[in-house]
């Protein structure tokens, strides 16, 4: 996480919110627009931004005239689900690329559970 | 023709019993440091053993080692080949398989880190850390080189108190620090490498519960196994989202009772267990190796 890469981060989300609250396609004058109510920014930055998410494939974008038109590529709602998705599923050789705290398990087992750590307690206590 | 007869049965014993044998075993969940280099020993020693295998099973066909000579009208010599060829394959096999795990998961974590960091929101407590206004209770991390993400689910977020919350972070930061993920792919790998018909599971379920076990006990160092404990039970405790996520068999159980325990500490096991690991490669290396260089010799000498 070098310096300059968490803030472009940061902004990658609000563009995107600015994106998803819009119902139509922006151009990045409007984004940048709709930013500096919230903070200073300069145009390229806003500009830099855009083009990093399109890369992502996160916005499509459309010309204008002279001028690109992004929109969000999906909903909010449905990259969360992806992203649920693609947390939750523990099944088959894909689990190395997240690894997760805890599995949930079953009602027997949460109950074995609660008594080993009743145990614990007991102990400390 | 002994060599090969020997190293076929080798990685026989080394794919089969073997594993079952040791992941029936309660002593690999005391030590799982070096637990872990014995599964990598005896993944990486069945490979070496069976290639090995087809490698002395050519040479005892064709000729002696140093002195090859091929006659393609020989069945003898054809057969040979056969077996080199088949050998060959199954290194192929093993390189795509390395290949296409390495490509699959980097590109299904970096599609992943850019979800998060729209969707999530950064959170200071610890670096990396992103929050997911979602109910589903959730935290997991997601290695990389550089710029590491820790992620909690705010449903996480309510059911943990401050101190298991940290417990929790400092287990997954064990996990980023130690580059665990490297470990379960390098497990992945070899598991894809093989037809679901030979290979077992075993391998690398138990090298999942292992590096869970190694983070569980780097946090419970930090802050202590009560807060951990805790955790683990709040979270896996929870109603599981309406997709059927419960698992069937789960190490939590394992993880919680181990933390009920003092922090395991056994020095001898681990070393006997290190040097079992050890004995292991050095086992098939030896036994390709020693004819080969026995006729290198002969032919210098």
């Amino acid at each position: 996480m070098t310096a300059n890469r968490r803030p472009l981060g940061d902004l990658e989300r609000l563009v995107m919110e600015q994106l998803w609250a819009s119902p139509d396609a922006l151009t990045v004058r409007e984004v940048h627009e709709r930013l500096t109510g919230e903070r200073d920014l300069a145009y390229t930055t806003v500009m830099t931004v855009l083009d990093r998410l399109a890369k992502k494939a996160l916005t499509s974008r459309e010309r204008d005239g002279k001028a690109w038109r992004y929109r969000a590529a999906a909903p909010r709602e449905e990259l969360v689900a992806d992203l649920m998705r693609d947390a939750l599923d523990g099944a088959g050789d894909r689990q190395a690329a997240l690894v997760r705290f805890v599995d949930q398990v079953s009602d027997e087992e949460a109950a074995l559970l609660r008594e080993a750590l009743a145990r614990l307690e007991a102990r400390d206590g | 023709m002994i060599t090969p007869i020997l190293l076929a049965a080798l990685a026989l014993v080394l794919a089969g019993p073997a594993p079952a044998v040791i992941a029936r075993s309660e002593w690999p969940y005391r030590i799982p440091r070096a637990a872990v280099a014995l599964w990598q020993a005896l993944a990486l020693a069945a490979v070496l053993a069976a290639l090995g295998a087809g490698i002395a099973l050519s040479y005892s066909t064709a000729g002696q080692p140093g002195q090859p000579r091929f006659d393609p009208s020989s069945g003898r010599d054809l057969a040979a080949a056969a077996v080199l060829a088949l050998t060959a394959l199954v290194a192929v096999r093993l390189a795509w398989s390395v290949a296409k795990v390495a490509v699959g998961t980097r590109a299904r974590r970096k599609r992943h880190r850019d979800l998060v960091d729209i969707l999530a929101t950064p959170d200071g407590l610890v670096p990396g850390l992103r929050v997911l206004a979602e109910r589903t209770p959730l935290a997991y991390c997601l290695p990389a080189l550089r710029g590491s993400r820790v992620i909690v689910s705010v449903g996480a977020l309510e059911r943990l108190s401050d101190v298991e919350l940290r417990a929790v972070l400092a287990h997954e930061q064990a996990h980023l620090r130690a580059r665990h993920d490297l470990v379960l792919e390098a497990f992945t790998m070899v598991h894809t490498a093989f037809p679901r018909w030979v290979r077992s599971d075993l391998a690398l379920e138990q090298a999942r519960t292992l590096v869970e076990l190694l983070a569980d006990d780097d946090a419970r160092r930090r802050k202590g196994p009560a807060p951990l404990a805790r955790a683990l039970v709040a979270l896996a405790g929870s109603p599981a989202p309406a997709d059927g996520l419960a698992a069937a068999k789960s190490a939590t159980l394992l993880r919680v009772e181990r933390l009920t325990s003092p922090a395991p500490n056994h020095p001898l096991l681990a070393a006997s267990t290190y040097t079992g690991a050890a004995a292991l490669l050095v086992l098939p290396t030896v036994t390709v190796a020693v004819p080969v260089l026995r006729a290198l010799l002969t032919a210098i000498g």
